[in-house]
């Protein structure tokens, strides 16, 4: 008997493999082999001008990382964005949810409105804010022109690049946020407001002693995916600033992508990127873990 | 300690009407049990008193104040929900103080409270648990606890036995019935659950379809059902209901139901003799059905052929067919036996009989 179940379980494991083989083919393919080309090329003296590897250097484009003069500027601006883009999403995501979570009419529409820019490929999103903000062409100089204020060179001032781009980015990522938020209040139970009704909680304290506490997991969730995607921030960067001007946007993986490609050092930038990729996937484990621990 | 009168409330949602000129004054300090299958409008009712919905229609007045627009927190009401609702993220006592800190209570007044009524429920060993932590009878006594803490003009209790298992409900019935008499205060409590309006109301009002259907003490209610729903809806098993006719039986008067005639008691012929040939609702209680034609009443045979026997233990409840296979329960002794399709010749105390209108299914006079 026992003998029949584990042959049974033997063939049922034997064809699960056979099912998810095409999809860890693929995988294997375009993820795993890139990323084990990278940690690969991490330890070798690889450039685009010697494209072998043959110089084996251990861990010194590791080691020599903290050397990179511009690296400490690109570090603190991704913090900057970061920490700008998350918050404000993270607000204005809360204020947009509580709203949404009180409709009843035209339900529909809002989300639609609001899953609208989700659907774009950044690259789209960037292309066309790079239109709209254009110093000269765009049409946003143009409106604030009509309304008598003075055009503001969007991408050219260092202060307003940025904030450009973090905008940017709060317009094409905050309904992500919303919608993570949204669904985590429509979730809530109905009881406990009640309960505060009676207690005689007015609505500020309903929401810092109620909502707040009670989202928290749904809260930590959005934030920390938020973060970890944040931090990869690499599209809206290339198309419309190319990490200018000077450093003023220079995120972390647009750095890494221009001292492989314009530094040509592809051992260095490889190093870079698995010091990234190291510091994302701590982010994930923990939001992993955290995930599983509300289970 | 209040007194809450409504006077013609209704309910509207939209186009649906979920309850309907209700008329009803709990006098200050009774145990008022709102009766109803689901649906019926109860909870409506209980939370439209609470402040929870908003009244569409009539008047709801505590301590001879109207109250449709004053803010649930104003009213100073404490409701304890089906499934509890405390608040998951806070601590037993935390649940406890929550209220009263935001009525700005001073810290010691805050402990002391909730010192007393930890002791009064029995939880004190709880009071540093999240609600997770608990059974749902401990969930139970903190919702209580809740309440309770508040010292609130009157007590709202929507359903709040109904989430647990048969024997912690029977002994928090009686729990509750002690906190009633201990306090004194006014108690309105919502329930589907006919024991537990018999058990626990000083006055039981029964609903049906959004309205109010009887009012009354526990027994009276039971003794004189105003009509066929209110008779079916109480006890258990509920009353025998069938189809019957009034025919003339010699000098008085017979109901002929289930082809057999059962003579109408000389006393209740008077005020029958206009439904003579008339068709009628006949019913008999479960409980005035006998095996035995001794022991007051006046009582029937009735053949019948047993259909099946259910023995619960400190009762027998015998399914029993009439002649023209139509059925009928009666309680009997626990030591009862029969076998099934056995004939069975039964005693109906015709004295305790109903009547009702086949068309309106009001109770027709007693007499």
């Amino acid at each position: 008997m026992a003998a029949a179940v584990t042959s049974l379980a033997r063939r049922d494991r034997r064809f699960g493999l056979l099912l998810t083989a095409p999809g860890l083919a693929a995988l294997i393919f375009v993820v795993m082999f890139p990323l084990g080309f990278t940690v690969f090329t991490s330890f070798f003296e690889y450039t685009l001008m010697h494209l072998v590897h043959d110089t084996f250097v251990g861990v010194h484009n590791y080691t020599s990382i903290v050397e990179e003069e511009y690296l400490g500027e690109a570090v603190w601006v991704t913090f900057k964005f970061v920490l700008a883009s998350v918050v404000i999403e993270f607000c204005i995501g809360m204020a947009v949810a509580l709203a949404l979570n009180r409709v009843t009419r035209f339900k529909n529409i809002y989300y639609l409105i609001l899953l609208a820019p989700l659907l774009m490929n950044p690259v789209v999103v960037a292309q066309l804010w790079r239109m709209i903000l254009h110093s000269e062409l765009g049409i946003m100089n143009y409106l604030l022109g009509g309304l008598g204020i003075d055009g503001v060179n969007f991408l050219g001032d260092p202060e307003a690049a940025f904030w450009t781009v973090v905008l940017v980015d709060i317009w094409h990522q905050v309904s992500f946020m919303a919608i993570l938020l949204l669904a985590g209040l429509s979730a809530l139970p109905r009881e406990p407001y009640e309960a505060a009704r009676m207690d005689g909680a007015s609505a500020i304290r309903t929401f810092i002693h109620i909502t707040l506490p009670l989202m928290r997991p749904v809260i930590a969730v959005a934030v920390l995916l938020r973060l970890i995607f944040a931090l990869k921030t690499f599209d809206i960067i290339y198309i419309m600033t190319k990490g200018g001007p000077g450093a003023a946007t220079d995120l972390i993986s647009y750095f890494i992508y221009r001292s492989a490609f314009f530094g040509l050092d592809l051992g260095r930038a490889s190093a870079m990127s698995v010091v990234l990729l190291l510091g994302v996937l701590g982010l994930t484990m923990y939001l992993y873990r955290y995930m599983r621990s509300l289970a | 300690m209040a007194r809450i009168v409504l006077e013609n409330v209704g309910k509207l949602y939209g186009p649906v009407v979920a309850v309907e000129g209700v008329n009803l004054d709990i006098a200050d300090g009774e145990f008022m049990v709102l009766l109803g299958p689901s649906g019926c409008g109860k909870s409506t009712t209980l939370r439209m008193i609470a402040g929870l919905e908003e009244i569409s229609s009539g008047t709801c007045s505590i301590d001879g104040r109207v109250v449709n627009d004053v803010d649930p927190a104003e009213r100073d009401l404490a409701i304890v929900f089906q499934n509890y609702a405390l608040y998951p993220h806070m601590s037993v006592a935390d649940n406890l103080a929550f209220g009263l800190k935001l009525r700005g209570l001073p810290r010691a007044d805050i402990e002391a409270r909730i010192a007393t009524t930890a002791r009064m429920l029995g939880i004190g060993e709880l009071l540093a648990r999240k609600p997770r932590q608990l059974s749902g009878g401990q969930q139970q006594r903190v919702a209580l606890g809740r309440a309770l803490v508040r010292q609130p003009k009157a007590f709202l209790l929507d359903e709040p036995l109904s989430n647990l298992d048969a024997k912690l409900r029977a002994g928090m019935r009686t729990e509750l019935i002690k906190l009633h008499q201990q306090l004194g205060a006014t108690i309105v409590h919502v329930t589907h659950d006919q024991v537990e309006a018999m058990t626990m109301g000083q006055r039981i009002c029964i609903m049906r379809d959004g309205r109010i259907v009887q009012v009354g003490a526990p027994l009276e209610v039971y003794r004189n059902p105003v009509d066929t729903f209110v008779a079916g809806f109480l006890a258990s098993p509920p009353m025998n209901l069938l189809d019957a006719r009034i025919v003339a039986n010699g000098q008085g008067l017979a109901v002929e139901v289930g082809g057999v005639a059962l003579p109408v008691p000389p006393e209740r012929t008077g005020v029958l003799a206009q439904w003579r040939d008339r068709p009628v609702v006949f019913g008999i209680r479960p409980e005035d059905l006998y095996t035995t034609a001794e022991g007051g009443g006046a009582r029937v045979a009735v053949d019948t052929a047993v259909v099946a026997v259910e023995a619960l233990g400190p009762e027998v409840v015998l399914v029993a067919a009439l002649p023209d296979k139509r059925e009928v329960s009666a309680r009997l002794g626990r030591s009862f036996t029969a076998r099934v399709a056995a004939p069975q010749r039964l005693y109906a105390d015709m004295a305790a009989m109903h009547l009702f209108d086949p068309e309106t299914r009001r109770a027709l006079p007693r007499g």
